[in-house]
């Protein structure tokens, strides 16, 4: 039997740091293993992905907290450069501190534009953490115009969290459209009827210049169109968080590069959530995060050494207001055929994408009453024969 | 004295001849004069296409000459009017003719539209409108191997698809940027030019043709497309839309619209109150020109109604559509192209079956149109729903997929608004049905027809109708009426013990005289022949199914005495009694299937069937087995089929009794004998029952005491296993039992019922059945032996009559127009050393067309 480590530091403290925390130690007899969790933000972990609906106030942002499962958690305490040989960490506070096992989950930052010019100094905003939350909730209750730079899941999200009569919502795009990377052009449609519907105004985009200098003072866009706007909010993505891998002499991809294990370049050093990249991918999206955490959690607590992750199939799934979207699998994709059911009267589309007969893909938009369904059939990829239009009803 | 009013019609097409009719029908006295172009009286011109598949030009035709005679029709052919003199009320004709008229009529329709491209008017270009189009492209074809179709609409397809099932490489080329622009959107036109591509018809959309080049003989060579395309090609035929042919009104001074036809009023009136204009060469009062046939008949009504009473209306019309072209299910209706704030789209799409279904509602859910690709199953439904406006009381996703619908909403007629309009041609709607059922104790279909007008158009809601007057029926009790059709209120057991009991020989009379007269159905017609079939011994007829007026009655394959195959082929089966064959006999039948290509196969009734015929080819194949002493088989026919057989005692160890010997003695005795199905039989020679006699309409399975009789057994969707009649009887027993249970079988059961079912139905069901044919319990018993003794005393074989008989041959000619020539739309492929029919899909436009 392979020893299991004793102390193990987890750097960062988002979702998979919690969820990996909260798993070893429930897996661990007590005393058995220390896990302390090295955050940079102020407070501990919370649920990030459901900052857009905390805009709205639904969820309230108190309500985000998740447990640790009893972890230490340093709040404030960034790791500024990890010796893997040595396998010791310092902090920014300049403490020292050893380790048995190393997790990485720096989790991403967001992705600043390259624009022309200096972005003004005051009225723009990022949405990826609590206190960015809470600076732009405070923005824009008294922001009569808002520019939302970005047409991703993050971008639509916030531009139907913040709009609301009496506020002008403009939505301008980047250059995959609207949601392209989880959309094909129907269920982009029925996402973009939907903002419009709410009141959002959707631009070809991409927004080329902030305009202003102490203060946002409008946006000018590619075509030399300009938004009359004091408030914008950038949602251009998000990359790994890689600079203390990096430094540390890991190998680094687009993300801290693990294996089936999730086991980074080093001894002792692992990787989880938006900074790994497993099997060419980052995931970057929670339920993978999770999906690392627990298989981690397993081989390191010793109740399945030989844990592997599995690859796993791209979902999205974005619900703010009464704007509702799903997107399983291979859901931009054309398949070898797709079945598709749209109805503009309740704004619904629904789509499945086939190979054969297996579904590999799925959108859902505005009804999403068969998340679940369709969710499970694209996993297990199983065949819909001629029940396509009974699946997609939900019925 | 008043002198009889003259009418004169010029025009002789669909409206034209609709119009004929409707006025005759309300009885106006006046003389009536046609004036007609074309060398042959009115004719389905919807269904020219079909021309290609076999329908001849006299089933198109919608012309009897007794119509004519009895209404003093004066009909002049090839003669059409060149000038209307409208001060002297005169009308001259091409012939120097001259015409005068109280009344003028003008249904001169429209002409293909033929785009400015260079080159049109060269030898191999043709248009695509009358039979002699059709006939000349047919000629050309011959001799080409590829076309292109200049429009990709409605007939422009139809055209493309009369090329490629000539087998001609096919190309499309549409200046919009879809195919059927007029009728569907994007998403539909899209899958439809999926599915016309995987036919191997090539489409090029949004461009034109620039230039038809000449080759060295002086003919179409090839084409050349604004986008620089160049496509080698034979013919060319141009069917890019039609234009009225307001010639005459125009050159007399009546007014015409901008973009072409005769301007009327309501009642269909042109500006001068004795001349009318109906039909594709009419402006009418909604500004329209109307290029398809609901509406053009609409306008003869109307204008049939003005001139004998002085009322009837045209108001316009409501767009709709619902046809198969290449194969292809297309429906439009309503406003297709409905888009803003006002038109809510409810689409689905499956790109794997390119089905498409798109419905366009208001805020409100009204249905304000629709595109059906792919599946057209949900038009009737939908065509009246949006023609009616009414709010929808289903879920709109229920209505695109009728009967498989997921959330289980109510759909057919029954889910129709009152104000749905059913029929129209005659702007009949759902209320006006439902009261003639309800209020005037209307009980079938011919009665509510006869009432209201409805069906009677163009007849494509005839099912829809049917459908709508049953579910009232039922709901208010009423027992669905079940006479055979419109035109016999009787049943089929009706039918047959009054040709029967009064000796009537032949259809006209009985549907004069027992009918209520016209011409008959593709129901009543079949059913008629066959019970005549039945029953000419007893008449004293001619007992062949082909002769007098009995030819025309049958359908396809008793037509042809063969059977006809999925691509226009026909197969051949003579009679091999309970199976048993000389060696002599197979080897004939090999050298037969070698020398004509026939691809071979042993039937599950034990006999030898020959695939792949042409119609030319049946007499030759015939003449070389009835010289070898073969008989039909009557394959084709709804007559016995097989006695199939065990070995019986000769050869089997098992065998009580010489089942084949019976079997075929059984099979001899009632071969030829017409019936209202099918019937099959079996004879087993002990109760191993390897022939499988229980699942036949009698089987016969031996005793060592003798035979036991099973009746009422069937294969096939519904299987049934036969029951036992009467055991260990004696072989004349036997024999005189089976006569009687057939000939009772005939005489009583419906049309296309089977045994099985019959008895089912039977009330006492095989009791009865058994008191009636063993115990003599109604006194008929007599008359049944005396029916079958005459069948068989007058049986002859109908193929050796028909080859000495060169009346009888002439049918046989694969073209009626051209003898000698093989059908060319007939084509094969090579497989396991076989030949099997080529994949080419016919086209088979659908009586629901209207155009």
């Amino acid at each position: 039997m392979r020893d299991t480590p004793r102390r193990i530091a987890v750097v960062g403290a988002g979702m998979a740091a919690a969820r990996f925390a909260a798993r070893l130690l429930a897996l661990t007899p007590p005393g058995g293993a220390e896990v302390t969790l090295y955050g940079a933000e102020p407070c501990g972990p919370y649920n990030r992905a459901l900052l857009v609906g905390a805009l709205r106030g639904r969820p309230a942002p108190g309500e985000l907290g998740l447990p640790a499962g009893g972890a230490t958690v340093r709040t404030g305490t960034e790791v500024v450069a990890v010796d893997v040989a040595a396998r010791t960490l310092r902090t920014a506070r300049g403490l020292t501190a050893a380790y048995d096992a190393l997790v990485l989950a720096t989790g991403a930052e967001p992705v600043v534009p390259a624009l022309r010019g200096p972005l003004p100094r005051a009225g723009v905003h990022l949405l990826r953490t609590l206190a960015d939350r809470g600076r732009l909730a405070d923005a824009a209750r008294d922001a009569r115009t808002v520019l939302v730079v970005g047409g991703g899941a993050l971008g639509v999200g916030v531009a139907r969290a913040l709009a609301r009569p009496g506020v002008e919502v403009h939505l301008a795009l980047g250059a995959s459209g609207l949601m392209g990377r989880h959309l094909d052009a129907g269920g982009a449609a029925a996402v973009r009827r939907a903002l419009e519907g709410a009141g959002v105004t959707v631009h070809a985009g991409p927004v080329v210049r902030l305009l202003g200098d102490a203060r946002v003072a409008g946006a000018e866009l590619a075509d030399g169109g300009r938004l009359d706007v004091r408030l914008a909010v950038l949602a251009c993505g998000v990359r790994p968080r890689v600079a203390l891998a990096r430094q540390a002499g890991l190998s680094v991809a687009s993300g801290v590069v693990v294996d089936d294990g999730l086991a980074a370049s080093a001894p002792g050093v692992h990787a989880i959530g938006d900074c790994a990249e497993h099997r060419g991918v980052v995931h970057g999206r929670a339920e993978a995060a999770w999906d690392q955490a627990d298989v981690l959690a397993a081989r390191l607590s010793g109740a399945d050494p030989d844990a592997l992750c599995a690859a796993s199939a791209p979902y999205l799934r974005l619900s703010v207001g009464e704007l509702e979207v799903a997107a399983f699998g291979e859901s931009a994709g054309e398949g070898t055929g797709a079945v598709m059911l749209s109805d503009a009267r309740g704004g619904t589309y629904r789509r499945l994408v086939l190979r054969g007969e297996a579904v590999v893909g799925a959108v859902l938009v505005g009804d999403v009453g068969a998340v679940g369904d369709v969710g499970r059939v694209v996993e297990w990829g199983e065949g819909v024969e001629g029940d396509a239009v009974r699946l997609l009803w939900g019925g | 004295m008043a002198r009889t009013p003259h009418l004169l019609l010029v025009g002789h097409g669909m409206v034209g001849q609709h119009f004929l009719q409707t006025l005759t029908r309300r009885g106006g006295a006046h003389r009536i004069t046609v004036l007609a172009e074309e060398p042959r009286p009115a004719y389905d011109r919807v269904h020219l296409t079909s021309l290609f598949s076999g329908t001849t030009e006299r089933e198109l035709s919608l012309w009897e000459e007794e119509f004519g005679r009895q209404h003093g029709i004066d009909l002049r052919l090839g003669d059409p009017a060149t000038a209307i003199d409208r001060e002297a009320r005169t009308v001259t004709t091409r012939s120097g003719a001259v015409a005068g008229y109280d009344t003028l009529v003008l249904a001169t329709g429209s002409r293909p539209f033929v785009p400015p491209v260079e080159g049109r008017d060269t030898p191999g270009c043709f248009v695509y409108r009358t039979v002699e189009d059709v006939m000349a492209v047919r000629a050309r074809a011959r001799h080409a191997t590829a076309g292109v179709v200049v429009g990709g609409g409605l007939l422009g397809l139809e055209a493309a698809g009369a090329l490629h099932a000539m087998g001609l490489a096919t190309h499309v080329v549409e200046f919009a940027p879809r195919l059927m622009a007029a009728q569907v959107d994007d998403g539909g036109g899209s899958a439809l030019r999926r599915r016309v591509e995987q036919l191997g018809v090539v489409v090029h959309t949004g461009v034109a043709a620039r230039g038809v080049e000449a080759g060295e003989d002086g003919t179409v060579h090839r084409v050349t497309l604004t986008d620089g395309t160049v496509i080698d090609c034979g013919l060319v035929v141009f069917s890019a839309g039609v234009r009225p042919r307001d010639d005459l009104a125009r050159a007399c001074g009546l007014p015409v619209g901008e973009r072409g036809g005769v301007v009327v009023d309501k009642g269909c009136r042109t500006a001068d109150p004795a001349v009318y204009a109906i039909g594709e060469c009419a402006l009418t009062s909604d500004g329209k020109v109307h290029g398809l046939v609901a509406p053009g008949y609409s306008m003869a009504e109307a204008a049939a109604g003005r001139i004998t009473e002085e009322s009837g209306e045209f108001t316009g019309s409501y767009p709709a559509a619902s046809l198969k072209l290449l194969g292809v299910d297309v429906a439009g209706f309503g406003d297709a192209h409905a888009t803003g704030d006002d038109a809510l789209e409810v689409t689905y799409a499956d790109s794997r079956a390119d089905v498409y279904k798109k419905l366009l509602l208001t805020p409100d859910g009204r249905l304000l149109g629709g595109v059906l690709v792919g599946d057209t199953s949900a038009y009737d439904v939908l065509r009246p729903l949006a023609a009616a406006g009414a709010p929808l009381t289903s879920p709109p996703e229920a209505l695109l997929f009728p009967g498989g619908d997921a959330s289980g909403a109510p759909s057919g007629p029954a889910g129709l608004p009152d104000e749905a309009l059913i029929c129209s041609c005659h702007h009949v709607t759902k209320a006006t049905i439902c009261a003639a059922v309800s209020e005037q104790g209307c009980t079938d279909v011919r009665a509510v027809k006869r009432c209201t007008h409805a069906g009677t158009g163009c007849g494509s809601c005839t099912g829809l109708l049917t459908k709508l007057v049953e579910s009232t029926l039922s709901r208010s009790g009423v027992a669905v009426a079940t006479g055979l059709c419109e035109h016999f209120p009787q049943t089929r057991p009706e039918l047959y013990e009054i040709v029967r009991t009064h000796g009537v020989t032949t259809f006209s009379r009985l549907i004069d005289e027992h009918g209520n007269g016209g011409d008959g159905c593709e129901v009543c017609k079949p059913t008629v022949a066959s019970i005549l079939a039945s029953l000419n011994p007893r008449l004293g007829n001619s007992v062949h199914i082909l002769d007098g007026e009995q030819a025309a009655l049958q359908d396809t394959n008793d037509h042809f005495l063969a059977n006809l195959q999925r691509n226009g082929s026909y197969s051949v089966v003579p009679r091999i009694p309970a199976g048993e064959i000389t060696p002599e006999g197979l080897i004939t039948i090999g050298e037969i299937a070698r020398d004509f290509g026939l691809y071979t196969k042993i039937t599950g009734g034990q006999r030898i069937d020959m695939f792949g015929a042409t119609v030319d080819q049946l007499p030759h194949i015939w003449r070389r087995l009835v010289d070898a002493g073969f008989e039909s088989g009557h394959a084709y026919g709804k007559a016995l089929r097989t006695v199939k057989s065990c070995v019986g005692t000769d050869w089997c160890r098992f065998g009580v009794q010489d089942s084949v010997a019976l079997a075929i003695e059984l099979e001899l005795r009632y071969r030829g004998l017409r019936s209202p199905h099918k019937i099959k039989a079996a004879v087993s020679g002990c109760a191993r029952e390897c022939a499988e006699a229980r699942g036949k309409d009698f089987g016969v399975i031996a005793t060592s005491a003798g035979w036991n009789l099973y009746v009422g057994g069937n294969g096939g969707m519904t299987p049934r296993h036969a029951d036992l009649l009467i055991a260990d009887a004696d072989h004349d027993t036997l024999v005189r039992t089976i006569d009687r249970f057939l000939m009772f079988y005939i005489g009583t059961a419906d049309r296309l019922e089977r045994t099985a079912p019959w008895i089912e139905r039977m009330e006492g069901g095989l009791d009865h059945l058994r008191s009636v044919i063993v115990d003599d319990a109604l006194g008929i018993c007599a008359d049944l032996d005396a029916l079958m003794a005459r069948h068989v005393d007058t049986y002859e074989d109908e193929w050796r009559a028909t080859l000495e008989d060169p009346e009888r041959l002439r049918r046989f000619a694969s073209f009626v127009n051209a003898p000698g020539t093989p059908d060319p739309t007939v084509r094969f492929v090579t497989e396991r050393g076989q030949i099997r029919p080529a994949p080419v899909l016919l086209p088979v436009p659908e009586p629901a067309v209207a155009r």
